[in-house]
C-alpha cells in the first residue's frame, strides 16, 4: 500500500470525509509562497577540501559533550580538548559565464594552529592577504566552522563576510575580537576560543527573509546564499546553504553542515528557484556524524535516488557510514583519493573505501 | 487511593455560586502552578542540558521519563493501588511512598531488567553493555546507551497503549469477581503479554535497524515503510499516541462515552472491542487532520526529508501534539475537576474538548517559544533531531499523575468538596 492509500484509507475511516474539509486542500494557502526566482548560471563551480576534519577522536568529542550536558548543551560552556580539534573549511572557485574565477572561503575550521597550517599548505594566507578571495561564508556558528576566525581575519580583517544573523552574543565577541572561556569539572577558567584580529570588513547577517523579502542573497549571478533557520545541536541555530546553478547542469548545493537536510535544500530549490533541477553537492550532511544509524538514513538514500542527484561529494559529518551504504546502494558518490594521509592527523573513523572526499582533494561541478 | 475515573472534584465547593466558582478555578490555578514548578524543577536537576545531571541526552532521559509514566499507568490502573490502597495510611504517607517505590521501579526497570537482565540474556538491544561487547561499528557508550534508551521507550510506549486501552476498554473483565491479587497478577500478565507483541510487530523492525548492519535476520524490513513513506517506527509512535489520546478522552473528558454504552448493553468484552476500535478511528482520524494542517502549513513530506519535511518528523509532531491533548485534559482534570459540570453530556464533553484543544494549543506556542529555550533550555525552533517535545510533556503528567493518583489529588482535594453525580 502506497502513502497515498494509506491517506485515502485514513479518509475512508468514518469521519475523515469531515477532516478534509476541515483541514482543506494538502496545497493550503497558509505557507508563505514567494514567486521564483531567476538565480542566473555559472560555468563551473571547483570545491577544494582544506579541511573536512573538525575532530579526530570522534570518542573524545562525544565525551566532552556528554559530560558537559549532551546535545542541547551550550557549545560555549564545554571546556573542550583543544588537541583534538581540527576544523572545517573549504575555498570554491566559481567560474562565471563570462570566464572569469571568482574564489570564496567557507568556514574557518575550529583549532587556530591547525587552520594555520590548512590555510598555509593551501595558500589560502597569500590569497585573502593578497584580496584574491571575494568573500568568506560562516555557514553556521558551530565551533569547528567559526572558531578559527583568526586564522582568517588576522590575512586580512577587512574581508567581507556573510554569516547567519542568528547568532548569539558569545559569536558576537568572537567577531569583533576577544577570548572565551569554559569552567571544567575541577573549576578551572579554560580558553576555549580566541580572536585577536577584530573583522572590520562589511558584515552580512543572513536571515531567512533574504534580500527584499525574495528568501536568498544573491552575491553574485548563478549563486544563492539562503538561510535555513533551523534548531542545530549544542544550542546553535542556522544554518546558511550555498546554490550555484551550473549552465547545462543544473544546482549544486555547497553546506558546512546540511543542517536543514539535505533534499530540503533541493526541494527548496524546486519551489523557489527557476527551472531549478538537482545536480549535485558538496559538504557535510550530518546523518551518521557519529556511526550510528538510523532507518530514516535508509529514507534518505531512496529519497536521492527519486531527487536524481547526479553527484555526492560529503565529507565531515556526513559519517563514513553513510557514505558507505550510499556507495553500496549505488548513489553517485564521488570518491576521494589517499590524499588525506599526508596531512599530520588523520581522523580516526577514516575509512579505506574512500567514499569522502577529504583533506587535498577537489570535486568540480560542470 | 482516588481513581481519576472514579470521582469528580468540581471546581465548586458547596454550590453553583460565582464566588465558589472563582475560588476553585483559583485553587486550580494555585495547583497547576505548584505542578509546574514541580516539573520545572526535576526537568532542571535530571534531564536539562545544563542542569544537575543532565539526562536528556535526549534518548536516555526520554527512557526514564517514559518508564516512570509506565510505571504510574501500572500502579493506579492495573494494580488499581494494590497493595497500597489497602494501607492504613494518610494520604501524604501514602502518596510519598507510593512516589518512591514508582522511582525505584523505574530504576530496577531500567538498569535492571533491561540493562542488567533482558539486554544480557535475551535480546542484545535492551542494554548499552551488552551492545558494546558485541562490538561493531559505534559500539561505545553514548551510541549503546541510546540505542538500548531507544529500544526502552519504544516497550513502554507499547505498554502503555495496551495498559490504557484494557483498563479504559475491560477493566477489571474477566477477573472482577476474584480477589485483587489474583485479578492484578492476571492484568499484569496480560497486558505485558499484549504489550511484548505490540512491541515486535510496531518497534523491534526500527531497533533491529539502529545498526550498521542492519539486523535483518532478527527484525523484518520495517514493513510500513512503502505504507508511511519512512523506515521510522515514528510512524507507528504517532499513530499510538493519537490513539492513546482517543481513549484518554473518551475516558476523562466524555465521562466514558460512547463506548460505555457497549459495557452496558453487551458487556466488558464488548466495550473492550468498540473501546480499541472506536479510539483507533478517532485516533487515525485526528493524525489525518494534523496530517493536512502541517502540509498547509510545511508543504507535503517527502521520502528523504528531514525536520519539517520529514514524513517521520510528522508522526512524531502528531504524537507530540496527541501529548499536548493529553497532558491537557489530565489538566483540566485534576486541576479544575473536569470544567464545567452542569449541562448535557454532549455540552459538558464540547465545552471540555475545546478548553482541552485550547489549552494543548497554549501548550504547543509555548513549546516551540524563545520562553521554552529560558525555562527548558531548549533550541528555539521546531525538528529538531536532537529534541522532542514529549519528553517534558510526559514528565509533567507523571507530576500530575503522582498527585491524582498517588496523594488522592491532596493537597487540593482538601481545598475543595468534591461534588457528586458526576
Amino acid at each position: 500500500m502506497l502513502r497515498r492509500d494509506f491517506v485515502k484509507t485514513l479518509s475512508g475511516a468514518g469521519a475523515a470525509a469531515v477532516g478534509a474539509s476541515l483541514a482543506g486542500p494538502a496545497e493550503a494557502q497558509w505557507i508563505k509562497r514567494r514567486p521564483k526566482v531567476e538565480i542566473g548560471e555559472v560555468a563551473r563551480v571547483r570545491v577544494d577540501v582544506l579541511t573536512e576534519t573538525s575532530w579526530f577522536d570522534n570518542t573524545r568529542l562525544k565525551q566532552n559533550i556528554v559530560a558537559y550536558g549532551g546535545a542541547g548543551t551550550n557549545q560555549y560552556s564545554i571546556p573542550w580538548d583543544w588537541d583534538n580539534a581540527g576544523g572545517y573549511s573549504a575555498l570554491i572557485t566559481v567560474t562565471t559565464l563570462e570566464g572569469e574565477t571568482r574564489k570564496i572561503l567557507l568556514d574557518t575550521g575550529w583549532n587556530t594552529e591547525w587552520m594555520d597550517y590548512i590555510y598555509r599548505r593551501n595558500g589560502v594566507d597569500r590569497m585573502l592577504a593578497e584580496g584574491e578571495i571575494d568573500f568568506l561564508v560562516i555557514s553556521h556558528w558551530h565551533l569547528d566552522h567559526a572558531w578559527g576566525l583568526a586564522s582568517a581575519l588576522k590575512h586580512n580583517p577587512d574581508i567581507k563576510i556573510i554569516a547567519p544573523g542568528t547568532l548569539y552574543p558569545e559569536d558576537r565577541t568572537l567577531l569583533g575580537g576577544g577570548r572565551l572561556t569554559a569552567r571544567s569539572h575541577d573549576g578551572d577558567d579554560v580558553v576555549i576560543c580566541q580572536n585577536d584580529h577584530p573583522h572590520t570588513g562589511p558584515l552580512v547577517l543572513t536571515e531567512e527573509a533574504g534580500e527584499n523579502d525574495s528568501g536568498i542573497y544573491r552575491p553574485m549571478p548563478g549563486m544563492a546564499i539562503r538561510l535555513f533557520d533551523v534548531p542545530i545541536l549544542l544550542r546553535v541555530r542556522g544554518e546558511n546553504v550555498l546554490y550555484f546553478n551550473v549552465k547545462d547542469h543544473g544546482i549544486v548545493t555547497v553546506t558546512g553542515c546540511c543542517h536543514p537536510g539535505l533534499l530540503n535544500l533541493f526541494a527548496y530549490a524546486r519551489r523557489n528557484f527557476e527551472d531549478a533541477r538537482p545536480y549535485g553537492c558538496y559538504g557535510g550532511l550530518h546523518l551518521t556524524v557519529f556511526e550510528s544509524w538510523d532507518p530514516r538514513f535508509d529514507d534518505i538514500i531512496r529519497g536521492i535516488e527519486y531527487f536524481g542527484i547526479e553527484k555526492i561529494a560529503c565529507n565531515h559529518c556526513t559519517g563514513w557510514l553513510f557514505a558507505e551504504k550510499a556507495a553500496a546502494a549505488g548513489l553517485p558518490i564521488v570518491r576521494g583519493t589517499d590524499a588525506f594521509r599526508d596531512y599530520p592527523k588523520v581522523s580516526t573513523v577514516a575509512g579505506s573505501s574512500n567514499v569522502f572526499l577529504t583533506n587535498g582533494d577537489a570535486v568540480t561541478f560542470g | 487511593m482516588t481513581t481519576l475515573v472514579d470521582d469528580g472534584a468540581g471546581p465548586v465547593a458547596g454550590g453553583p455560586h460565582t464566588t465558589a466558582q472563582l475560588r476553585g478555578v483559583a485553587i486550580g490555578l494555585a495547583n497547576l502552578a505548584a505542578l509546574a514548578g514541580i516539573t520545572w524543577l526535576v526537568w532542571y536537576v535530571l534531564l536539562h542540558p545544563n542542569g544537575v545531571l543532565a539526562f536528556y541526552t535526549p534518548m536516555y532521559g526520554f527512557s526514564l521519563v517514559a518508564t516512570l509514566l509506565a510505571v504510574i499507568v501500572f500502579m493506579s490502573r492495573i494494580a488499581e493501588g494494590w497493595p497500597f490502597s489497602a494501607w492504613p495510611l494518610a494520604w501524604p504517607i501514602r502518596g510519598a511512598v507510593m512516589t518512591a517505590v514508582a522511582l525505584g521501579a523505574v530504576y530496577g526497570l531500567v538498569h535492571g531488567l533491561f540493562w542488567g537482565g533482558l539486554g544480557r540474556v535475551a535480546v542484545t538491544y535492551f542494554s548499552p553493555y551488552a551492545i558494546i561487547a558485541e562490538g561493531g561499528v559505534g559500539a561505545e557508550f553514548f551510541n549503546a546507551r541510546e540505542i538500548a534508551s531507544t529500544a526502552i521507550v519504544y516497550f513502554d510506549a507499547a505498554f502503555l497503549v495496551v495498559a490504557l486501552v484494557w483498563s479504559a476498554g475491560v477493566g477489571r473483565w474477566p477477573w472482577h469477581r476474584v480477589p485483587v491479587g489474583v485479578r492484578v497478577w492476571s492484568k499484569t500478565a496480560t497486558v505485558v503479554l499484549l504489550s511484548g507483541l505490540l512491541f515486535l510487530v510496531a518497534f523491534h523492525p526500527h531497533v533491529a535497524h539502529l545498526f550498521y548492519p542492519a539486523q535483518s535476520m532478527a527484525g523484518v524490513t520495517p514493513w510500513w515503510r512503502e505504507l508511511s513513506m519512512t523506515s521510522s517506527a515514528f510512524f507507528n509512535l504517532g499513530v499510538l499516541l493519537c490513539v492513546v489520546m482517543a481513549v484518554v478522552l473518551s475516558e476523562l473528558t466524555w465521562e466514558g462515552e460512547p463506548w460505555g454504552r457497549f459495557d452496558r448493553q453487551g458487556g466488558a468484552a464488548a466495550k473492550g472491542v468498540t473501546t480499541l476500535l472506536g479510539s483507533a478511528l478517532i485516533g487515525l482520524w485526528f493524525l489525518y487532520l494534523l496530517w493536512q494542517l502541517m502540509n498547509a502549513l510545511w508543504y507535503e513530506p517527502f521520502v528523504g526529508g528531514q525536520r519539517l519535511d520529514g514524513p517521520h518528523f510528522r508522526y512524531l509532531h502528531a504524537g507530540e501534539v496527541a501529548g499536548f491533548v493529553i497532558l491537557s485534559a489530565y489538566i483540566l482534570k485534576v486541576c479544575f475537576g473536569n470544567g464545567p459540570g452542569r449541562g448535557s453530556l454532549a455540552m459538558r464533553a464540547l465545552v471540555r474538548t475545546a478548553l482541552i484543544l485550547a489549552g494543548a494549543v497554549a501548550m504547543w506556542f509555548f513549546y516551540y517559544s524563545p520562553l521554552a529555550t529560558l525555562a527548558l533550555g531548549k533550541v528555539p525552533g521546531i525538528a529538531s533531531p536532537d529534541d522532542t517535545s514529549l519528553v517534558v510533556t510526559l514528565l509533567f503528567l507523571c507530576v500530575v499523575l503522582i498527585q491524582a493518583e498517588f496523594f488522592g489529588r491532596g493537597p487540593r482535594a482538601a481545598a475543595t468538596v468534591d461534588r457528586p453525580g458526576r
